[in-house]
């Protein structure tokens, strides 16, 4: 019963594994290249933004804080300043498409493991000033 | 001279555990190496899933959904936006609709792939774990280049779908879906035409109908023992009516069939997409909602089949932008009910095997 | 190459020829001491770098490359794991028993060189040449079994006990068929010791006159040294790790060092008795063809642990008594008509 047939084909296929080149991706040698769409992380375009707050309306878990005043010239409103909190965010997107005028966007970066739990509480004002529109990887 | 006397054996397969099937205990009594009695014990990952369903949106609602069964996020989604729209009677464009089964069918095949891996390494398969997993790459590739996240898709929105899909999609889909019947003839040929691997998976773990029946159990487990039941086909949702698949049922009752009725399964699946992919209309992905939905007050129930069993929600709605109450009937839950039925009178080393074959995720059994 | 070959008996007797009197006492006692000597030195470089071949294999049978960041494309592997499991607390369960529990590992770790003794490495080179080699061999490596069962009863854990009771079973079950194996090959060169054996193989490797004897060497050998698929004393998924769960830091790290030493020592018993020992054409030396041999034999048995699922205990039994058995009395029956007829035909 037992040495038969499907025994004899289960060592080929290992055996012709074996000869193949592997498909490992060599991180963090080689960086990998992620879609456009990927949501691994948030960016905000302070110019772009008009202080709705239907980013944080559309928040399940309260993640961003945004504060504005009343510009007394254009009678508009402006941004003072933004603040998210990562630990709680579930990275699903919601605000990035409640968005009117594109101001959030999601970045591809995705190495954002930080040491402290202060370091969660991103600016992200402080961060659209660090690579031109905070927006590449 | 008496008889030597002999102790039950009781054993602890706790919630650390090396045979993988996420934080699970069963409290196993033993005689010898023979199961008396199975006690289990579940709720290791309970994380208030309906509770927070009261305190939020139906639209923010959707992101925990796809935390239930973490490894077919899409048909989650799909259940949970069913059934809101059955209460709104809201009508979807075709295109969404078509975009809806393909995603759900996709990751009904990703769900099999990692069970195939995972029921493979509870009898020290090693290597066979690893096929598996890379043809499941392709698949989380899809996910990520359309909806933007790999597992935990996010994918459907009350009115349709998210975004429509990026047009390097379909050459990708395509090449996949050719790929499909070298990877099945793979797993074959590695663990599941293995004489070693009949050998420890046939005739055990029988699953009787009648144990089905009073249980109420649903999903592949009932499909290898007879019971031709599948809510594609009972009560067909979405455009499921619209397509040719066949069911496939297995008659064995036994560990091994629970196993191959997924292959089958996987092939099926293959057949959906493609004919999906070569009917699908152009158009617009999402239909006119408001921003903030409001739901008509009333209570609603809908089930669809997902991989592991038959998921069902039931809403009770009064009107305002949160729900009343959620309820959610996961097909783990209800299978491992039947743990005591099926594992009495095995071994220790079946009694892997055969709780490997139920396709257990915690995420679904504890919410 | 004829030098090379005849190299270690140049320094033997370069050795010898230090002492005053090289026939005496002290001259054979440190000849043995350096022969021993010799063989633990070989065990630990045979174990270094069966650790990362075996995880290098598994890699490649699932087109990964294994193990690759330490040394050059990550053979020194070895080394961060040793210092790893030295550097790690030495844990006593509570109401385990003593003396059991702590000499298990330290003779399970001298079987092996206990074992490798007797083999004949090369021409000339064996550090302890018993005229009652296969008998010792295999006595020897019958002690692994005990060591197993005191391991899962020093250390007071139901894991551990199921784990013993299983290693005693199955290797009891096939040692039988191991040792009937061997004596089709003992018929033949009317001899237990083993230089004599390989002499014998001059003319032609004893794997082609006894094919079904070396399959059933093989397929026993890898139940006894504890490997998958036959590896159900330490199945991960099932019961922990076995008679070892309990065993931390140096003491698990000499029973993974010996489960590898028994290895080598099987597959070196298989080289010698089926494969010619060290006889190979003469553009390579004596103890290079060994080695490679035996690296043949181990690469085939880490193919099979890394493609077959485990069996379960009764059909383990089942394989042993009512298959492999019976095959192995089938050889001897057939090797004695075969030495019978060869006798009538040839009349020597």
């Amino acid at each position: 019963m037992l040495f038969g047939k499907g025994l004899w084909k289960g060592m080929r296929i290992t055996f012709k594994k074996m000869m193949k080149p592997n498909i490992t991706e060599y991180y963090p040698e080689v960086m990998p290249t992620l879609p456009k769409s990927v949501r691994s992380s948030m960016g905000l375009d302070p110019a772009k933004c008009i202080a709705c707050g239907m980013c944080a309306t559309a928040c399940p878990n309260k993640v961003i804080n945004l504060t504005s005043e009343k510009d007394e010239t254009t009678k508009k409103k402006v941004l003072k300043s933004y603040q998210m909190n990562v630990g709680r965010c579930i990275f699903c997107g919601l605000c990035t498409e409640a968005c009117p005028t594109k101001a959030l966007t999601v970045t591809q970066e995705f190495e954002n493991s930080v040491f402290s739990r202060d370091d969660l509480l991103w600016d992200m004002i402080e961060r659209s000033k660090r690579n031109g529109k905070g927006e590449n990887a | 001279m008496g008889e030597a006397s002999t102790e039950e054996l009781i054993v602890n397969l706790g919630p650390q555990h090396p045979s993988m099937h996420g934080v699970f205990r069963m409290v196993v009594h033993l005689d010898g190496e023979i199961v008396t009695k199975v006690e289990p014990k579940m709720g290791y990952l309970h994380r208030g899933i309906e509770k927070l369903a009261e305190s939020r949106t139906y639209q923010q609602f959707i992101p925990y959904t796809d935390r239930l069964d973490y490894l077919a996020s899409p048909c989650n989604n799909l259940a949970y936006v069913q059934t809101v729209e059955k209460l709104m009677e809201l009508e979807i464009p075709e295109r969404a609709e078509y975009l809806r089964v393909i995603f759900a069918e996709l990751a009904r095949i990703a769900s099999h792939m990692v069970f195939i891996s995972s029921a493979a390494l509870d009898i020290a398969g090693w290597t066979t774990w690893g096929y598996p997993f890379r043809d499941r790459e392709r698949i989380l590739d899809l996910f990520e280049m359309s909806t933007g996240s790999r597992m935990t898709t996010n994918s459907m929105r009350i009115g349709g779908v998210q975004n429509d899909v990026p047009p390097e999609f379909w050459p990708a889909l395509q090449s996949f879906l050719e790929d499909l019947p070298d990877m099945l003839e793979e797993y074959y040929g590695i663990y599941l035409g293995n004489e070693i691997a009949m050998g420890r998976m046939k005739h055990i773990g029988i699953l009787s109908p009648e144990t089905i029946k009073d249980l109420s159990l649903t999903g592949p487990v009932i499909r290898a023992s007879g019971f031709d039941y599948d809510v594609r086909k009972a009560e067909p949702y979405g455009i499921y009516d619209r397509f040719d698949f066949k069911v496939p049922v297995l008659n064995g009752c036994d560990t091994y069939d629970r196993n191959m009725i997924r292959l089958y399964e996987i092939e099926e699946s293959g057949k959906i997409i493609r004919q999906a992919m070569e009917n699908i209309p152009d158009g617009p992905v999402m239909a006119k909602v408001p921003k903030l939905i409001k739901v008509p007050a009333g209570e609603v129930y809908h089930r669809v089949e997902n991989p592991k069993g038959e998921l069902g929600f039931y809403i009770v709605s009064d009107g305002t932008q949160k729900p009343v109450r959620i309820r959610i009937r996961t097909g783990t839950f209800t299978n491992l009910q039947s743990l005591n039925k099926v594992l009495i009178g095995n071994t220790v080393q079946d009694l892997i095997v055969i709780f490997a074959s139920f396709d257990a995720v915690l995420g679904e059994v504890d919410k | 190459m004829e030098a090379l070959n005849q190299l270690p008996r140049v320094i033997a007797a370069a050795i010898r020829g230090l002492f005053a009197d090289p026939n005496s006492v002290w001259a054979d006692l440190t000849m043995t001491i350096i022969g021993i000597l010799a063989v633990v030195i070989v065990i630990v470089l045979a174990v270094l770098v069966l650790v990362v071949l075996e995880r290098k294999v598994a890699g490649w049978a699932s087109l990964r490359p294994g193990p690759n960041r330490l040394g050059p494309i990550g053979w020194f592997q070895t080394i961060a794991d040793a210092l790893k499991i030295m550097s790690k607390e030495d844990i006593f369960p509570a109401g385990a028993d003593k003396l059991v529990f702590a000499i298990a590992p330290a003779i399970f770790f001298c079987i092996p060189i206990m074992t490798l003794a007797i083999i004949p490495f090369g021409d000339g080179m064996v550090p302890v040449d018993l005229d009652l080699g296969v008998i010792y061999f295999f006595a020897v490596s019958s002690i692994g079994t005990l060591l197993l069962l005191m391991a899962g009863w020093g250390s007071n854990s139901k894991y551990s006990l199921m784990g013993g009771i299983r290693a005693v079973a199955q290797m009891i079950s096939y040692e039988i068929p191991l040792i009937f194996s061997v004596l089709g090959v003992v018929m033949i060169t009317q001899s237990f010791n083993l230089t004599d054996i390989v002499v014998a193989q001059k003319t032609i490797p004893f794997i082609f006159i006894q094919p079904l004897a070396f399959a059933v060497f093989l397929i026993a050998s890898v139940a006894e040294v504890n490997r998958a698929p036959f590896d159900l004393v330490e199945a991960d998924q099932e019961i922990v790790a076995g008679p070892f769960t309990e065993y931390s830091s140096i003491r698990w790290g000499l029973f993974y060092l010996g489960e590898y030493g028994n290895m080598v020592a099987v597959a070196a018993m298989a080289t010698t008795l089926f494969l010619g020992g060290w006889q190979g054409p003469g553009f390579l030396p004596g103890w290079i063809w060994f080695w490679l041999k035996v690296g043949v034999i181990i690469f085939f048995m880490m193919w099979i642990r890394w493609t077959f699922p485990r069996i379960r205990i009764d059909q383990l039994m089942h394989f042993a008594w009512k298959f492999l058995l019976p095959l192995a009395l089938l050889n001897i029956i057939l090797t004695g008509f075969g030495i019978y007829i060869y006798r009538l035909v040839i009349g020597g």
